[in-house]
C-alpha cells in the first residue's frame, strides 16, 4: 500500500477489513480505499435486480471516523437516487448508521443494508418527505420516477 | 400533567381509581382524601396476594412489609406530602429498592438494578410485570434466565469479533450472554455508551444480535475512575429524573431532590436550601393560583410582544430611515435621531417643509384631519389606541406584580437580619426572654408569605375576565382587605418595632406592642386564608354573596385599581368605602384589631382577639 506512510496509525481491524473487502468483495458491492486516506473509501453498488434500480451503478462515499469502530461508518450517495429513504443530499436514513450501531458491524453488512434498502423501500420511516408521500399515495408512479432516475443519473458508469 | 386535568381528574370516581394499577397512574389521578387511603389498602392487598401465592416457600422471599412502607408513602393522612432528599438519602433509596426486589424476586443484586432502572424505580411496576409474565420481562430487558455456557473455555486464544486481533481467554469477556470481546473492546465499547449519555444505563450486548443487558458489575469493573464516576452520576440521576415522583429542586446549584407523595392540598413545598417552590410546575410557590395562570404570565412578562406593544403605542416609523420613533412631547414636529434628522409630522408623517400655513398652522395638521374624516388614518390609530389600553392594563398589574416582589424579597432580609441581630438587642432592650419574642419573627415570616401571595393575585387579577364583574368585585374586595391588613402588619412590624429597639429603657408598653403585632399578625393571616380560600374555589363563593353586593354601587372602590402593593401611608387606610356596604350585612370590623367578622359565626365577640363587638 503505497499511502501506508500517510495512514500510520491505522488500526488493525480496519486494515484487515480493507484486505477482505478487496479480497473477497460482496455480490454486487465494490469498496476500494483512497491513495491519501485509507479511512475514506470509494463505493459502488448495482442496483438490486428486481428492484427500481436495477441496471444503475450506485456511487457512495465511506468515511470511518476516529472512533470507529466504536461510532458508525459515515456513508453518503453521490449518484443522485429516487428513494424514500434516501434524501437529496445522499443521505441515508438507516438505523445501524445511528443508534443501532454495534461495533461488531463491519463496512461490509453496512454496504449490504444500504442494498437491502434499495430492493425494500420504507417509506414509513422517510427522510425525503416528498418522496415517502409519493410512495405512499401512488406507488406505481413513484416506482417509474426511480426507474427514470436510475436511467438518467446511474447508467454507464 | 395539567391543573384543569388534575381538577377533573381528581373528581374521578373511586371505581375508576380501583382499576388503576400502578402508582404511577394514581399520580395522574392525584388521588383525593378516601381514594389515597384505598390505594395504599390495595397495594399491600396485591402485595399480600402476590406473597400467598407462593405459600409454600414463601418464607423463602422474606418479604418484610416495613421495607415497602418506607418506601410506599408511610402517612395515612390523605395529605399532600413532599420530602426532601439529599444524594445519601436518594443512595439509600436505590440501596433499599434493589434490596426489596433482590429479595422479592429472588434474583441478583445487579439484575434488580437493571429492572428497576428498565421501570423507573417503581417497585410495584416490577413486581407486578414480573409476575404477570416474567418470561417477556426477561426478553424486554435483556436478562437471561441462565448464563450461556461457553465451549470456547478450552480455546488457548480467541479472536476479538471488534478488533479482530487474537487475545488469550482471559483477556476476553461477555455478560451472560456469552459474547465475548476482549477487555479493551467492552471498555471502549462501554466508554463510548457513557459519554453519549444515560441511555448507559440501560446498556446492551455490543454483539447487534443480541439484547443482553450490560450491568453495573461489569461496567463499573471495566471503565477508569472518571467513566465510573460518570456512570454512578447517571445511577442516582435516574432515580430522580425517570421517576415521576421525585423532581429536583430548581435552585442554581441546590443538589436536593424532593418526593412527592399524592394526597390534598397545594403543589407548594419549600426545598432544605430555603427555596419555596411549586412541585408541579417547579416556578417559585404561587399558591393560590395555578400553574397555567403562572405560566401564561411568566411567558407574557418576557414576551417581546409587549414590546411590540409598547412600540406600537408610542411610536411610528420615521418616514425616511424606518426606524421607530418615539414621540416623547407634545409637538407634532418630530426630528429623526441622527444621522437620519428627518423632520416629519406626527400626524400625518409627511415632510415638515410641507407644513406650515398651508397646512392650518405649524401645531394642526389639517391634512391629517382630512385624511382621519376620510377614513385614512382609521384603521392604524384605532390599532394603536388597543395596543395602548391593552398595555395600561398590563402595566397596572405588572408594576403591583412587580412591586409585592421586590417588598417580598425586601421583608425577607429584614427577617433575615432580624433572627440572630435585632431579637437580641431587642431582648437586652426591653429585658425580655428571647423565647418571649417569638411573635416578631412570626409576624416577619406572616409578611413574606402574604407578600407572595399578594404578588401572586394580581397575576390571577389580570386573566379574571373583565366582564366577570361580581367576580371581579368580590375579588378585588378580598384582595384589598387582605392588602389593606398586610399594610397595618408591615407598618406596625417596621415602624414600631423601630422605636422599641431605638429606646434606652423597657418600656411598660411593650406588651401593647405584643398584642397589637400578635393580633395583626392572626388578622392578617385570616384575610390571606380567606383570600387564598377564595382564589382556589375559583370565587365561586361570590354566588352566595351576591344578594349582598346588589347595594354595592363600585366595582373600583377597592383592591387592584388602588392599592399599592408597597408600603401603606397610613394605619387603616381602607375603613369606610363604597364597598362597604355589602359587607356590613354579613360582616362586623371589630374595633380592637379591625378583623372583619362574621355575623353568622359570631356577632358579639371577636373571633380573634375576644373583644366584644362595640
Ligand atoms: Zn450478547
Ligand atoms: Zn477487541
Ligand atoms: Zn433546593
Ligand atoms: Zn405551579
Ligand atoms: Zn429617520
Ligand atoms: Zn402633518
Ligand atoms: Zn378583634
Amino acid at each position: 500500500m503505497s499511502a501506508a506512510t500517510a495512514n500510520t496509525n491505522l488500526p488493525r481491524r480496519i486494515i484487515k477489513e480493507t484486505q477482505r473487502l478487496l479480497s473477497e468483495p460482496a455480490p454486487g458491492i465494490s469498496a476500494s480505499p483512497s491513495e491519501e486516506n485509507l479511512r475514506y473509501f470509494n463505493v459502488m453498488i448495482l442496483g438490486p435486480s428486481q428492484s427500481p434500480y436495477e441496471g444503475g451503478v450506485f456511487k457512495l462515499e465511506l468515511f470511518l471516523p476516529e472512533e470507529y469502530p466504536m461510532a458508525a461508518p459515515k456513508v453518503r450517495f453521490l449518484t443522485k437516487i429516487y428513494h424514500p429513504n434516501i434524501d437529496k443530499l445522499g443521505r441515508i436514513c438507516l438505523d445501524i448508521l445511528k443508534d443501532k450501531w454495534s461495533p461488531a458491524l463491519q463496512i461490509r453488512t453496512v454496504l449490504l443494508s444500504i442494498q437491502a434498502l434499495l430492493s425494500a423501500p420504507n417509506p414509513d420511516d422517510p427522510l425525503a418527505e416528498n418522496i415517502a408521500k409519493h410512495w405512499k399515495t401512488n406507488e406505481q408512479e413513484a416506482v417509474e420516477t426511480a426507474r427514470e432516475w436510475t436511467r438518467l443519473y446511474a447508467s454507464g458508469a | 400533567m395539567n391543573v384543569e386535568e388534575v381538577k377533573s381528574r381528581r373528581a374521578a370516581s373511586s371505581i375508576e381509581l380501583r382499576n388503576m394499577e400502578s402508582e404511577d397512574e394514581m399520580l395522574d389521578a392525584w388521588a383525593g382524601t378516601s381514594d389515597g387511603e384505598f390505594q395504599n389498602k390495595e397495594e399491600e392487598e396485591e402485595l399480600d396476594a402476590l406473597a400467598s401465592d407462593d405459600e409454600n416457600d414463601g418464607s423463602d422471599y422474606g418479604f418484610d412489609y416495613s421495607n415497602i412502607d418506607d418506601i410506599q408513602p408511610s402517612s395515612r393522612l390523605p395529605q399532600t406530602n413532599f420530602t426532601v432528599l439529599s444524594e445519601k438519602d436518594i443512595r439509600h433509596r436505590q440501596a433499599e429498592a434493589i434490596a426489596t426486589i433482590t429479595n422479592f424476586l429472588s434474583i441478583s443484586p445487579v439484575d434488580a438494578g437493571v429492572l428497576l432502572r428498565y421501570f423507573k424505580w417503581s417497585i410495584s411496576k416490577v413486581n407486578d410485570e414480573w409476575f404477570a409474565d416474567e418470561e417477556r420481562v426477561r426478553a424486554n430487558v435483556g436478562l437471561l434466565e441462565k448464563p450461556a455456557t461457553s465451549k470456547r473455555k478450552i480455546d488457548k486464544e480467541m479472536t476479538c469479533g471488534i478488533c479482530f486481533e487474537g487475545h488469550p481467554f482471559e483477556k476476553m469477556t461477555a455478560p451472560r450472554c456469552g459474547h465475548y470481546f476482549c477487555e479493551t473492546c467492552w471498555t471502549g465499547y462501554i466508554h463510548t455508551a457513557i459519554n453519549d449519555g444515560p441511555g448507559c444505563l440501560t446498556l446492551r450486548c455490543a454483539d447487534p444480535s443480541c439484547g443482553a443487558a450490560v450491568g453495573e458489575d461489569m461496567v463499573l469493573g471495566l471503565v477508569s475512575n472518571e467513566d465510573q464516576q460518570k456512570y454512578t452520576r447517571y445511577l442516582l440521576r435516574s432515580y430522580v429524573e425517570d421517576n415521576r415522583k421525585v423532581k429536583w429542586c430548581p435552585a442554581p446549584g441546590c443538589e436536593y431532590a424532593v418526593e412527592y407523595q399524592p394526597g390534598v392540598g397545594s403543589y407548594d413545598l419549600v426545598c432544605k436550601c430555603g427555596l419555596n417552590f411549586c412541585w408541579n410546575c417547579r416556578e417559585e410557590a404561587h399558591r393560590p393560583v395555578d400553574c397555567e395562570t403562572v405560566n401564561k404570565w411568566i411567558l407574557k412578562n418576557c414576551a417581546e410582544s409587549e414590546n411590540m406593544n409598547w412600540i406600537l403605542a408610542n411610536s411610528k416609523p420615521c418616514p425616511k430611515c424606518k426606524r421607530p420613533i418615539e414621540k416623547n412631547q407634545g409637538c407634532m414636529h418630530i426630528t429623526c435621531t441622527p444621522p437620519c434628522k428627518h423632520e416629519f409630522c406626527w400626524l400625518c408623517l409627511g415632510a415638515w417643509t410641507d407644513h406650515g400655513e398651508r397646512t392650518g398652522g405649524f401645531y394642526a395638521c389639517n391634512r391629517y384631519e382630512t385624511a382621519k374624516q376620510e377614513g385614512v388614518y382609521d384603521e392604524a390609530e384605532r390599532r394603536r389606541e388597543m395596543a395602548k389600553n391593552s398595555l395600561e392594563r398590563y402595566t397596572h398589574y405588572y408594576e403591583r406584580w412587580a412591586t409585592n416582589e421586590s417588598s417580598r424579597a425586601k421583608a425577607l432580609a429584614d427577617l433575615q437580619q432580624m433572627q440572630p441581630v435585632q431579637i437580641e438587642k431587642l431582648s437586652d432592650k426591653q429585658c425580655q426572654p428571647v423565647s418571649q419574642l417569638k411573635f416578631v419573627t412570626d409576624a416577619w415570616l406572616q409578611i413574606v408569605e402574604c407578600r407572595r401571595v399578594l404578588k401572586w393575585t394580581y397575576a390571577y387579577g389580570y386573566y379574571l375576565p373583565e366582564n366577570e364583574h361580581t367576580k371581579r368585585q368580590f375579588f378585588e374586595y378580598s384582595q384589598g382587605e387582605a392588602e389593606a391588613g398586610l399594610e397595618r402588619l408591615h407598618q406596625c412590624a417596621e415602624k414600631d418595632l423601630q422605636t422599641f429597639l431605638e429606646g434606652d429603657n423597657p418600656t411598660s408598653s411593650f406588651n401593647d406592642f405584643r398584642t397589637k403585632l400578635a393580633g395583626l399578625t392572626s388578622v392578617t393571616r385570616t384575610y390571606f386564608e380567606n383570600l387564598v380560600r377564595a382564589l382556589e374555589n375559583n370565587l365561586s363563593d361570590v354566588d352566595n354573596l351576591k344578594g349582598a353586593a346588589k347595594s354595592s354601587s363600585s366595582s373600583k372602590a377597592s383592591g387592584s385599581s388602588k392599592s399599592r402593593g408597597g408600603r401603606a401611608k397610613g394605619g387603616s387606610s381602607r375603613s369606610g368605602g363604597s364597598s362597604r356596604s355589602w359587607e356590613e350585612a354579613t360582616h362586623w370590623s371589630c374595633e380592637h384589631c379591625t378583623y372583619a367578622n362574621t355575623t353568622a359565626t359570631s356577632s358579639t365577640v371577636c373571633i380573634i382577639c375576644q373583644y366584644p363587638r362595640s
